[in-house]
């Protein structure tokens, strides 16, 4: 592994009073920012998985009584805004610069209506009810708690994947990718793919396990 | 060229209707089934295909070429 | 004039004001909003914004993240490296730099500078524990005293093994920095206003009483002391740092190793920092959670740890124990975060003291990581007294006993480095040696505190204090005394003073056995830990006594070797390429080592532990021609 990685076609090494530095290709730089962001990939499953057991703890079998329609709509947001994420990826891997920004543009679009789903209208900001049952308070026992603090983390990790998407996108429109090196691109597509997959279980988990007590 | 590109478009779009499939699949199961251990093993799966198809999680150990 | 540029141009004096101002600027944000919002003043919500915004705003200042900003509107930065233009060339040393042996001796100043400050409060309360009754402290003062020593103690670990890792694995690999120079940088510079938080924590808010652990329900309990919410939002922070080192770490260990370097040919002291790293990245997460969940139920009354919780509805309440889980988690596994580098840095300097190869290679790495692992499933054992499943407890015994199994593999492969070697007694060498004396100590009486029916008697008993206590020397405080003493000819091109060494560990190692025994007998005797009063009718006050006296001891012996550590640079002699005489890459060249650590790649072409093998060779310079 690691010869395969000094050794490549154009690494090219410098030496002077400083010492000898092995200057890495844009390849090998890839391969150890890939890694770095996998790890730390990685590393967030333990707080997800940590929020997730708390869940299990706290509610066992029982869950609050939530919006379906809204909970199946902001899942289905995500997905899509995913699904167009990649798009974008696969766009300027292919040199279609304007598919790529379109797609971004519905990303970010499509990320930001989620946030208003979740934290506008499930959390009752716009106080907005629908159906017979009352919004639920982040004061209400476990059942706030772990609602409120779920999608509260996640709601972090969707605004900080929208900040890169909108840095991606303005650096993109500048011409900073090209076909070969958009490292940038698909750093952000891996971690807005990641937050979707977080969502791929906290729907279910907050949504549909369990029974509803009223 | 041209044709790997598609191919490509064409890929993601279907691992996005399996998912979106997969998701109402889920909404069902939970009306009808209730079954906890159905609902982890979907949201398993559709982990599995984003990891796989979206993050290119296989770029880790084989390196593509441009 | 020039004083006052150079002062200015210092990254610690501009984290310090940038740490000032973020307080400053997420106060007057927080008051501002709820005024207009006609809210009531809330001092919780206030503080704990001031701190987000200080954390924040000491990186801005220091400018570890001007890199990074640069990089988000499409500037393209090189990675800057050398002395800094202009300007003494100390100055890199207080400033942001991102040479790892920087970094690392960045991290090991700081790590003694913290650990002082931790060692004074001990001295302070274990002179009010002299004697029964109270002394000088008030019991609350008393409880801030010993809660902030833990603490502090704790991130005085996590920077020396910041220190260890950073400033040894890339030279030990054979590369010229970190995978990530930025993000190394990073790493340190969020752990001084992380630390500053938890210090602050004791002056403003009047401390906190919940020691290190935080428990709830006396950490979220209406009317804690605002304290607790520094310390808590202190030990979050911190907790970026170490999950961006490991992250770090893993990648520079997995791609940036020298030619031939094998994973079974790399010092054994990256196998422990890999090991470390594993748990760093990982179990860190947890109890980051477990704070934010405090911190929420603080200031929005999110009720993830109270159980008081009724709507008549039959709606779940929170769970106090849940804390715990996620607490002890973390903070198992990271025992060994402490003692991993330590134990590594141990089996990394016998065999060049023995002149013996180190018996058992592999298993001593793969101990590492066993030990890693294992200590994943043995969390519970510090909760046997507060109430778990029955069925649990078993479980967790064992899996608790099972630990014994690769730590013994480390102690085997240490005696069998030294029999029969022909040893030397350096003062590393004699800290190497206190080192297992005294983990030895630590490490028998874990057992018996991991045995549910003995476990029961002796929870939270100056025997835990006791027993911790030896584990964190004998795994961190002597190996890591042993490093500074081993590489500093790496480090400053000197010799240290021998004599000062060796009486520096003359005065530590039995003043220390005598602090570790007393510990454990007034434990025996009936001594609460967390306490600031005793009755005398248990006859412990002369052991308690002597405990405070072994204390002084101690702290006048650290002392000794940080007078040793700042005059020796001047005074002592130059040293010689390798003066241990040790096969490791890094000793083959003259000291100090280049910006970049080597002239000219090596490649690793043998075994790294032969001595004393007539003919074997670990690493040789990459021949010039044919690359
Ligand atoms: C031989 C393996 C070990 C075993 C079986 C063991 C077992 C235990 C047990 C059961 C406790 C809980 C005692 C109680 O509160 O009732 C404990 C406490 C503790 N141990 Fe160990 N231990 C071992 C090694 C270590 C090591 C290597 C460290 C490294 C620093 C360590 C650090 C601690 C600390 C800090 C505490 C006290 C935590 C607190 O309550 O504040 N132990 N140990
Ligand atoms: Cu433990």
């Amino acid at each position: 592994m690691s010869a395969a990685a000094t050794h490549h076609d154009q690494a090219h090494d410098h030496a002077d009073e400083h010492g000898h530095a092995h200057v890495p290709t844009y390849l090998e730089t890839l391969r150890a920012n890939r890694l770095g962001l996998w790890l730390f990939c990685i590393s967030e499953v333990f707080l997800f998985v940590a929020l997730i057991v708390v869940r299990f703890a706290l509610w066992g079998n029982t869950r609050p009584e939530l919006d379906q329609a809204l909970g199946l709509a902001t899942t289905s947001v995500l997905l899509i805004s995913s699904y167009f994420m990649v798009r974008a990826e696969v766009a300027i891997a292919h040199g279609d610069r304007d598919k790529f920004l379109n797609s971004l543009l519905v990303t970010f679009v499509l990320g930001v209506l989620f946030l208003v789903g979740v934290v506008g209208f499930e959390w009752g900001l716009f106080g907005i009810t629908f159906g017979d049952h009352e919004l639920l308070k982040p004061t209400d026992g476990a059942f706030g708690a772990v609602f409120f603090g779920m999608t509260g983390i996640h709601a972090l990790h969707v605004v900080s994947g929208l900040f890169l998407i909108l840095m991606v996108y303005i650096n993109g429109r500048r011409g900073g990718y090209s076909t070969e090196r958009h490292w940038g691109v698909e750093a952000c597509a891996i971690y807005w793919h990641y937050v979707d997959v977080v969502w791929v279980f906290f729907y279910p988990i907050l949504y549909l396990i369990g029974t509803p007590v009223h | 060229m041209e044709e790997k590109k598609s191919q490509a478009y064409q890929l993601i779009f279907t691992i996005f209707l399996v998912l979106a499939f997969l998701t109402l699949v889920e909404y069902l199961v939970s009306q009808y089934l209730d079954s906890m251990i159905l609902l982890l093993l979907i949201a398993f799966l559709k982990a599995g295909l984003i990891v796989n198809y979206f993050m290119h999680v296989y770029r880790l150990w084989r390196e593509e070429s441009h | 004039m020039r004083q006052l540029r150079i002062l200015f141009s210092l990254g610690i004096v501009w984290a310090l004001i940038g740490q000032a101002a973020g307080a400053a600027a997420g106060l007057f944000l927080v008051r501002a909003i709820r005024a207009a919002a006609n809210l009531p003043p809330s001092a919780e919500a206030e503080l704990v914004i001031a701190a987000m915004f200080s954390v924040f705003g000491s990186l801005l200042f220091s400018g570890v993240l001007t890199d990074w900003l640069k990089w988000c509107v499409g500037i393209e930065t090189p990675l800057r490296h050398g002395d800094p233009d202009g300007l003494p060339a100390w100055t890199r040393y207080f400033s942001v730099d991102y040479n790892h042996k920087v970094i690392g001796i960045q991290y090991g100043v700081t790590s003694i500078i913290v650990l002082l400050v931790g060692g004074i409060l001990a001295i302070i309360f274990r002179l009010e524990l002299s004697w029964p009754g109270e002394q000088f402290l008030t019991p609350e003062s008393y409880n801030t005293i010993f809660s902030a020593h833990g603490i502090i103690m704790i991130a005085s670990i996590l920077l020396g093994v910041g220190a260890m890792v950073n400033y040894l694995v890339p030279m030990m690999i054979g590369a010229s920095d970190m995978a990530f120079p930025r993000l190394n940088a990073f790493s340190y510079w969020i752990a001084i206003p992380s630390a500053i938080l938890i210090m602050a924590g004791m002056v403003i808010g009047d401390g906190w009483e919940t020691g290190w652990v935080g428990y709830p329900p006396l950490s979220t309990i209406d009317g804690s002391p605002l304290g607790t919410q520094l310390f808590i939002l202190g030990f979050y922070f911190n907790g970026f740092s170490s999950i961006a080192g490991a992250i770090n770490l893993l990648v520079t260990v997995m791609i940036m190793r020298a030619k031939g370097m094998s994973l079974w040919r790399m010092p054994i002291f990256v196998w422990a920092a890999i090991a470390t790293s594993l748990i760093q990245f990982t179990a860190t997460q947890t109890v980051g959670a477990a704070q934010l969940m405090v911190t929420t139920q603080r200031v929005l009354k999110l009720g993830f740890f109270d159980p008081t919780f009724s709507n008549g509805l039959g709606w779940p309440a929170g769970d106090p124990i849940l804390y715990q889980h996620l607490f002890w988690f973390y903070s198992h596994p990271v025992v060994y975060v402490f003692v991993l580098p330590g134990l590594g840095i141990i089996s990394e300097l016998l065999p060049v003291y023995s002149r013996k190869p180190l018996f058992g290679y592999k298993w001593v790495a793969l101990s590492s990581l066993g030990i890693a692992l294992v200590g994943f499933l043995v969390w519970a054992h510090h909760m046997f007294t507060s109430g778990m499943a029955d069925v649990l407890r078993i479980p967790f015994m064992l899996a608790t006993l099972l630990v014994a199994i690769p730590t013994g593999v480390k102690f085997f492969s240490w005696v069998g480095t030294i029999w029969g070697g022909k040893v030397t007694f350096e003062t590393p060498m004699l800290f190497v040696l206190g080192a297992i004396s005294v983990f030895l100590i630590g490490g028998l009486t874990g057992p018996i505190l991991g045995t549910i029916p003995t476990d029961l008697h002796l929870h939270d008993s100056y025997w835990v204090v006791g027993h911790f206590h030896a584990t964190m020397f004998g795994g961190f405080v002597f190996p890591f005394f042993a490093a500074i003493y081993y590489w500093y000819p790496k480090i400053t091109g000197h010799m240290y003073n021998e004599r000062l060494g060796k009486i520096h560990f003359w005065l530590m190692t039995p003043g220390f056995w005598l602090m570790s025994l007393g510990q454990m007998q007034v434990g025996i005797w009936g001594m609460r830990r967390r306490i600031y009063d005793y009755d005398p009718a248990l006859g412990i006050e002369f052991t308690h006594a002597l405990i405070t006296l072994s204390a002084l001891i101690i702290g006048w012996s650290v002392l000794i070797m940080i007078y040793n550590l700042i005059t020796s640079s001047r005074t002592e002699r130059v040293a010689a390429i390798n003066p241990w005489g040790s096969r490791s890459p890094e000793w083959q060249v003259p000291s100090p080592l280049p910006e970049f650590n080597y002239y000219r790649p090596f490649e690793v072409v043998g075994e790294p532990y032969d001595y004393g093998v007539p003919g074997s060779v670990y690493v040789r310079d990459v021949p010039a021609a044919g690359d």
